[in-house]
């Protein structure tokens, strides 16, 4: 099928220059003007009034100094685009399709993004900002951009995969199932962000030493601050060390309070959160329902195995387990599992773990409060790398 | 035992004995399924359930009814399964399954005739469904709607379908039946939206004029639909009552999980319950009980389940219990209001449900 405008909304772009996009000479990786380009929108979205937390983190992760420390960490010389790179972003992080975004260019490729048909103001923000940039001075990277909207529709992600090099989907297994259903052409390769869970490890005894307000602000940014719905947002804690009673019971109550202060909760997540927890106690033995607030909804189990974690709900909905030993978390380092937070925890203790126990998941360790920071590396993916193309010799 | 219950009348206890009746029964029930269904039993142990803590109908657990989707929830045999009830509920595409046996559906059927009885005098009342045929098709497996057909037709003299396969209104078979029970008391039953579309809207372009007055109109299936076209209650009334002169609406609030039990609307307006089933409101924040007069979640209990664990379960709606035993109405018991489904809770984040954008 042809591609035609009636089917595409251009945010950024057109269609001409999607169609040309193929013959478009690709850009080195780390190239000076998708640098700059980058550089200048972090600028322009760091002033604008309307740029919210997310859209600020975002910024602030593409300014200057931050990509030529990324630059610095790879051996990029040797690298360019892969081609045409088409990015279907998730629907549900409005942010997400411009870190994406940033990415693919840098590693020199034409970019196409397919973002959401629902509309967010993040999305406008950053795509007037784009335009902005695009028709001034950075008027020579009009040929690498293009972001759109399309409602689904099998012909339309086939004919963009027929011109791609490189597919990127986000938005977990069932958008993945779909899209896939799109082939792609012999040489092109595809990254798939597919569903996936988050755990928290903390030391009980570290944790009494520590501000619990601090704690469980840090908690909340890694959960609430997601409807803990992200795929690096924490559903299961572990407690390591002796004081566990003592640590938990100051742990959820600092965090309830908060929960009441900042978060939103809407009746019905009650029963959402209710039913999951329901769901997971009949299902097996050795489930204890804590009871309390709604706002923090909890289980204690008596066993980790790797199927609780299929009892997800969000919005504030944990499993807890309390251990003696950290190798009995193994059974849930499943291929599902991405993040590990810690607090008190060496996170070499947690590598090791990982690699003497070659377990198929996790793949990122990071301090309890960090699981929404933005980086280059993603899912076990360093970004840029897997997007560009390595020339040996 | 449930005898006890079928000597009174339908509302007829005042607060302190309904809770002591309907505490002892709920315990039994409890004891009952937690014997009989691994997956209520688990759900017990869950909770620490403890017995000699129970003092009244709101210290019994409750589940929320979604997990019928999750579950295959039954305390009999497969075999003593008399009939599945259906119903598709508001999240995702799974069906809730209602597994009811021969002794549950008597029990069923014996209380929705104790309770509409009430209302419209004793003895079958002939009965014309504002519905097709073609909803009963599948008898092992019914909807909501054939469900609540289902349950009524044994307190039925005669049931008469008024729609045609295509939903039309079959003015012959209405007129037929209302020449035969010309001047005499019959029901006419169906959902408030098929009502509303299929019935007064033909009507209301009928020449023929048609006298309701000495019929009741009971109505079910909740008003979300018709508000959304701006029709409120007291408009859907009036303006069947313009049409066709009809007088007496018996509303009533129930579900699947709980049928036989209703909540039928008297002539105030208030939806009661009887003293098989009770309704508790409770805060969406901590799970608490709400005192008369405040909005939150409706759970409900009923003595009916015996072939499931539905005796206690937390329904998906807001409502608010207005006042108990003492309606103007005369009838003892809760007096509630159902104010609609919860909204569903759209995530942020970057997992499943959004991919479903796709779909």
């Amino acid at each position: 099928m042809e591609l035609s405008s009636t089917d595409l909304e251009f945010l950024v772009g057109s269609l001409e220059q999607l169609r040309r996009m193929s013959a478009t000479p690709v850009l080195p990786a780390f190239s000076e003007r998708a640098v700059s380009f980058l550089a200048q929108l972090s600028r322009l979205l760091l002033r604008d009034r309307r740029s919210g937390v997310d859209v600020k983190s975002y910024a602030y992760w593409i300014r200057k100094a931050s990509l030529e420390a990324a630059a610095r960490e790879g051996d990029y010389r040797n690298r360019l685009g892969r081609g045409v790179a088409l990015h279907i972003a998730p629907s549900n992080v409005p942010v997400n399709f411009a870190v994406s975004m940033t990415s693919s260019l840098l590693a020199g490729n034409c970019t196409v993004v397919r973002v959401s048909s629902k509309r967010f103001l993040q999305v406008d923000v950053i795509c007037e900002a784009i335009n902005g940039l695009l028709a001034g001075e950075w008027a020579d990277l009009r040929p690498y951009l293009c972001v759109l909207r399309y409602e689904h529709n099998p012909a339309v992600t086939q004919a963009l995969s027929t011109q791609c090099d490189l597919r990127v989907i986000w938005g977990g297994d069932r958008t993945i199932e779909t899209i896939r259903q799109a082939v792609l052409p012999p040489r092109a390769v595809e990254m798939a962000f597919a569903d996936r869970y988050s755990i928290a490890v903390i030391d009980a005894d570290t944790y009494l030493a520590e501000d619990p307000e601090d704690v469980a602000k840090r908690f909340y940014t890694d959960t609430y601050y997601t409807d803990q719905n992200a795929c690096s947002s924490p559903r299961l804690v572990v407690w390591l060390g002796d004081a566990v009673e003592k640590a938990r019971r100051r742990f959820w109550e600092a965090l309830e309070g908060l929960v009441r202060q900042d978060y939103p909760m809407k009746p019905i997540q009650a029963v959402d959160k209710l039913s999951a927890v329901c769901a997971l106690g009949m299902s097996r033995p050795g489930v204890r329902y804590c009871p309390g607030s709604s706002l923090v909804v909890r289980v204690e189990l008596e066993e980790l195995t790797a199927d609780v974690m299929d009892y997800k709900c969000g919005g504030g909905c944990f499993f807890e387990y309390a251990a003696k030993d950290l190798r009995e978390i193994l059974p849930i380092l499943t291929k599902r599992c991405q993040t590990v937070a810690v607090l008190g925890v060496d996170r070499k203790r947690i590598r090791e773990l990982v690699f003497s126990g070659g377990v198929r998941g996790v793949d990122r360790i990071v301090s309890l409060g960090g699981t929404m920071e933005l980086s280059f590396i993603w899912d076990g993916f360093k970004m840029v790398e897997s997007m560009s193309r390595y020339v040996y010799g | 035992m449930i005898e006890e219950f079928y000597d009174r009348n339908p509302y007829g206890l005042s607060a302190s004995e309904k809770s002591r009746m309907l505490t002892g029964e709920l315990m039994e029930l409890t004891r009952f399924h937690k014997d009989h269904c691994p997956e209520y039993a688990r759900f017990l142990n869950m909770l620490g359930y403890d017995e000699a803590k129970v003092s009244s109908p709101a210290d019994i657990p409750y589940f929320p009814v979604r997990l019928f989707k999750e579950f295959d929830l039954l305390s009999v045999r497969r075999e003593e399964v008399f009939k599945t009830m259906t119903s598709s509920g508001t999240t995702g595409q799974r069906v809730s399954k209602i597994f009811v046996d021969k002794a549950t559906a008597m029990r069923q059927q014996k209380v929705m005739l104790k309770i509409l009885g009430d209302f419209w005098g004793k003895g079958r009342l002939p009965m014309l469904v504002v519905d097709t045929p073609a909803v009963l098709k599948d008898r092992k497996s019914f909807t909501a709607r054939g469900a609540a057909i289902l349950g009524l037709q044994f307190a039925a003299r005669e049931m008469v379908f008024v729609l045609n396969d295509d939903m039309t209104l079959n003015v012959e078979k209405l007129r037929a039946f209302t020449e035969k029970y010309q001047g005499k008391r019959f029901v006419i039953f169906g959902f408030t939206f098929l009502v509303w579309q299929h019935f007064y809207r033909e009507l209301l372009c009928l020449q023929e004029r048609f006298d309701l007055s000495e019929a009741f109109l009971m109505t079910g299936g909740g008003w979300k639909k018709l508000e959304s076209e701006a029709v409120s209650q007291a408009e859907f009334k009036e303006r069947l009552g313009e049409v066709c002169g009809l007088r007496h609406f018996l509303d009533h609030y129930g579900m699947v999980e709980q049928t036989g039990a209703i909540y039928a609307e008297c002539a105030w307006g208030h939806l009661h319950a009887s003293i098989y089933s009770d309704v508790i409101i409770r805060d969406y924040r901590d799970l608490t009980p709400l005192p008369i007069g405040e909005r939150g979640m409706v759970q409900v209990v009923s003595v009916l389940p015996r072939s499931y664990p539905g005796h206690a379960l937390l329904t998906e709606d807001e409502g608010v219990i207005l006042g108990e035993d003492d309606c103007p109405c005369g009838r003892k018991g809760k007096y509630i209001q159902i104010l609609g489904r919860m909204k569903s809770a759209e995530l942020r984040g970057c997992s499943d449900t959004y991919g479903a954008e796709f779909h």
